[in-house]
């Protein structure tokens, strides 16, 4: 059996959500946050705690040893428990390793969870590997993004506008998500204020905060056995992830990664990209949901920025992009988003999504990118 | 009192300067930075890399000015900019002065900060437009 078959053999559903509003940092501990999640979780799905046979923590910055000190307290089972750190894509890995736990057989019910707190810095190994670079400490994220922006906009002709119109529309959706840390309808003139590196603006830069995001996957046993609602389960169709490989010279590596890891979760799935409703897509800066708009093959080069103009992209369009407000209004506290990502799909394939519900959503996608570089993405279809 | 580059194992202080990479003897790939670790291509340890000098010139493939950032170093703005090197790697570094953009042919200069209190100076790689 390869790991491409494995979800099609023994198939999985994500059976509960819960979240912790993403917020600015507080004196809320992770405990707090991470245990709010889970809690709503277990709720959502109706089962128990006793009912869970392990658990992943996708967390980047908690430091060594959260998993068991958080979630003892919703009672000593001595289940197996895990950190999963995969930089940005902390919590999209830590729902593939519990995918991957339940699909082998080994587990029928399995939590997934991403807690995060910032901290001072990230303490990112990249910059400790001892290979010195001229960029060091004039190139950060934000730069890195812009100079993927600059390219882009100069060889496709694209406007700033066009650019920030991507944010516009991400914040009017997180404006209808209590979740989101970025809660505000914002305009066009709005956006384009605040300049910070680039043609990106303070409002096409995600902000990083706190919080925490659950999910809970379990096997058709899993389901069975817990009578658990069917209907409201949702079917984990593809996990894929992939690491950079050796590209040609150049910013596009970004796309490019993104590119060959939707390929591949498409295959797994045997779907394709119009096949779409709904996508949550690694939008830490605007640009990106045009890059990757277009390498996940949503539309040809050069074209995400009109179908955003078009209302293409919007909830009710022909693909809703990151309906949740995306990483650019529901926020970036690092280990949660991936996790946060794959709820906010199983809340609009199950039609629970409210005033932000892409309307008859059968199939959805969750992408995530992390420095690295590494690529997440998981495809989810109402069964 | 000194004169050294920002970058040692980077750069050295010729005129014009002269970027230091790395050429993996078994195939052939030229990169840089330069590392001590291994081929990314065909997975040679470093043990098979000879040092490769690259000339500072090259073109402009992106370019963002940066208005906020986080040290008082450099001071904002200050441009950078992808640079496709003539010799095929990439590299990101500062471009100074008016009328850069996407195209634009660039050249490498020693660009000197305030020296310290004791006189030591650190030189920086920098590019500027050349047409
Ligand atoms: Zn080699």
């Amino acid at each position: 059996m390869n790991a491409s078959s494995l979800l099609s053999t023994r198939p999985v559903f994500v059976v509960g959500i819960g979240l912790h509003r993403y917020q600015r940092r507080s004196d809320e501990t992770y405990v707090s946050l991470g245990l709010a999640a889970v809690r709503e979780a277990l709720s959502d799905a109706d089962v128990s705690w006793a009912d869970v046979d392990a658990a992943y923590t996708g967390t980047a910055l908690l430091g060594m040893g959260a998993s068991r000190i958080m979630l003892s307290k919703l009672g000593a089972t001595g289940i197996p428990m895990t950190q999963v750190e995969n930089a940005s894509a902390s919590g999209s890995s830590s729902v593939a390793q519990a995918c991957l736990e339940v699909a082998s057989g080994r587990s029928d019910v399995v939590v997934a969870l991403g807690v995060d707190k910032p901290r001072g810095g990230l303490g990112a190994a990249p910059g400790e590997a001892g290979i010195a670079n001229l960029e060091a400490g004039s190139v950060v994220p934000f730069t890195h993004f812009a100079l993927l922006a600059s390219e882009y906009m100069n060889l496709h002709g694209v406007s700033d506008e066009q650019v920030a119109k991507v944010a516009v529309k991400n914040h009017r959706n997180g404006s209808q998500n209590p979740f989101a840390q970025r809660q505000k309808v914002r305009s066009l003139e709005e956006v384009l204020t605040e300049p910070i590196s680039g043609s990106l603006t303070r409002l096409q830069c995600c902000p990083v905060g706190e919080g925490a995001a659950a999910v809970i996957i379990a096997s058709e046993e899993g389901i069975e056995r817990l009578r658990i609602d069917r209907s409201r389960a949702m079917q984990v169709v593809a996990s894929a992830t992939k690491t950079e490989g050796l590209y040609a010279e150049g910013v596009g590596i970004d796309a490019a990664l993104t590119a060959e890891t939707g390929a591949a979760a498409f295959e797994e799935a045997g779907l394709g990209p119009t096949d779409l409703d709904v996508l949550e897509v690694h939008d830490a800066f605007a640009i990106e949901e045009l890059l990757y708009a277009e390498a996940l093959g949503l539309c040809q080069p050069g074209e995400a920025a009109a179908r955003v103009e078009s209302g293409d992209f919007d909830i009710g369009g022909s693909c809703a992009f990151s309906p949740s407000g995306g990483l650019l209004a529901m926020g970036h506290p690092i280990g949660p988003t991936g996790v946060g990502q794959v709820a906010e799909v199983v809340r609009q394939l199950r039609g629970e999504a409210g005033s932000r519900q892409q309307p008859n959503a059968r199939v959805g996608m969750a992408h995530m990118v992390g420095v690295g570089a590494v690529c997440v993405v998981h495809i989810l279809r109402k069964p | 009192m000194t004169i050294q580059p920002r970058h040692p194992h980077l750069l050295k202080l010729v005129d014009p300067p002269i970027l230091v990479g790395h050429r993996c003897i078994t195939c052939e790939r030229i990169a840089f930075p330069p590392d001590p670790y291994g081929c990314e291509k065909c997975g040679s340890p470093a043990s098979n890399f000879e040092k490769w000098d690259l000339q500072a010139r090259g073109s402009v493939q992106a370019v963002a000015t940066v208005h906020r950032h986080h040290r008082p170093t450099p001071p904002t703005p200050f441009t950078v900019g992808v640079i496709e090197l003539v010799e095929g790697p990439v590299v990101k570094a500062i471009v100074e002065g008016d009328g850069v953009v996407v195209g634009s042919s660039v050249e490498g200069f020693l660009a000197p900060e305030e020296p310290d209190d004791a006189g030591n100076v650190i030189v920086d790689l920098r590019f500027r437009v050349t047409r």
